[in-house]
């Protein structure tokens, strides 16, 4: 499974990337949105895990940009405020929603059971 | 002042509670940051450490490095909710002598996050030693960020925001320097109705935009409205 993490926080996606390797998951980051659009041009991913709220382009924004590059990827948001809005928003928009902190092991069941979700379809 | 005393010290404490809002929805989601790396951090070093046991061969030096990431990413997060703490106790007091340097180191220690995701540096350097003001520590606060909020949008293209302070007068001058275009409507901070406008009005100051030097002016007098007994 190939994922792509897209957060403002370096530290966040660095580090999840590396957690995500531990489990066999092929992980890449991005800590901006033009960035993750330039590098989602070049290659595919299962699944994007986006922040909602980014500066410049936010997750929503973000991940239209991307469907249109690549319709088939699943999109997993996260955020770290919790507000109503935001589960309102993430609820809506993604395929699944977060909340930060993240455990480890139940963003692994979310990214399987996404891309499972999608095998079933198929 | 056009509107009555009541309505006035209405709008302040609209203006009061609606920042003191916006200050603690911002460090509680800074701090959310941090505790999302410090939970992110602690657990590689699980990772790591549980592949170590089962004989992968793992350079020891990877856990010092996050170890060390895990003491950066607390000290970052102490020194947020020390501003939050500073902010919280700045209603302490209705009137006191306020060192600016102080004051506006705190207001741009809060305001980091929102720079930063502007893409803007704010610069406290230019403040000056010995520069204070008797006034309203918590209102001033308020009026600092409303500056702030004001020059952000119109930062050149250093992408710094430099605040530089003087002494005047029996009061200061903080300059918000290093911006573009900026003209009358910069100032208004929402219009006359507006609770940002009340405090300015209530605190006794006086916001201008300089178009050729590319600043904001916010100048402070020692407190006008406590003499009268008008905020009882």
């Amino acid at each position: 499974m190939k994922v792509l993490l897209v957060d403002d926080e370096e530290e966040l996606v660095a580090t999840l990337a590396e957690r995500l390797s531990f489990r066999g998951v092929e992980a890449k980051w991005s800590t901006e949105g033009q960035d993750a659009v330039d590098l989602t041009k070049h290659e595919s991913f299962d699944v994007v895990v986006l922040d909602v709220k980014m500066p410049h382009l936010n997750g929503i924004q973000l991940k239209k940009k991307l469907e249109r590059i690549r319709p088939e990827m699943k999109f997993v948001f996260l955020t770290g405020h919790g507000s109503e809005e935001d589960f309102r928003i993430g609820s809506a928009e993604a395929d699944r929603y977060l909340a930060k902190p993240l455990d480890i092991d139940a963003l692994v069941a979310t990214l399987m059971e996404v891309v499972s979700h999608d095998d079933n379809e198929c | 002042m056009t509107t009555t005393n009541a309505e006035c010290w209405r709008s302040v404490s609209d203006e009061g509670l609606r920042f003191f809002g916006e200050m603690s929805a911002s460090v509680s989601h800074e701090i959310r940051n941090k505790l999302a790396v410090i939970n992110e951090k602690a657990g590689l070093v699980q990772d790591i450490a549980a592949a170590m046991k089962s004989g992968r061969s793992i350079d020891p030096e990877r856990l010092e490095v996050q170890a060390g990431k895990i003491i950066d990413q607390i000290r970052q997060a102490n020194r947020i909710v020390g501003a939050l703490g500073r902010l919280g106790h700045s209603v302490d007091a209705s009137q006191t002598s306020i060192n600016m340097t102080k004051l506006v180191g705190l207001v741009a220690e809060l305001y980091g996050r929102k720079a930063s995701q502007a893409e803007i540096t704010i610069d406290t350097t230019g403040l000056a030693d010995g520069v204070s003001v008797i006034t309203n520590p918590f209102l001033l606060v308020d009026l600092i960020g409303a500056c702030i909020d004001a020059s952000l949008p119109r930062v050149d293209g250093s992408r710094i925001l430099a605040i530089a302070s003087e002494p005047s007068g029996d009061g200061a001058i903080v300059r918000f320097q290093h911006l573009e275009g900026v003209n009358d409507s910069d100032v208004q901070l929402g219009g006359e109705a507006s609770g940002a406008r009340a405090i300015l009005a209530v605190l006794g100051g006086r916001m201008t935009a300089d178009r050729e030097r590319g600043e904001i002016v916010f100048e402070v007098s020692d407190c006008q409205y406590c003499d009268s007994g008008s905020h009882q």
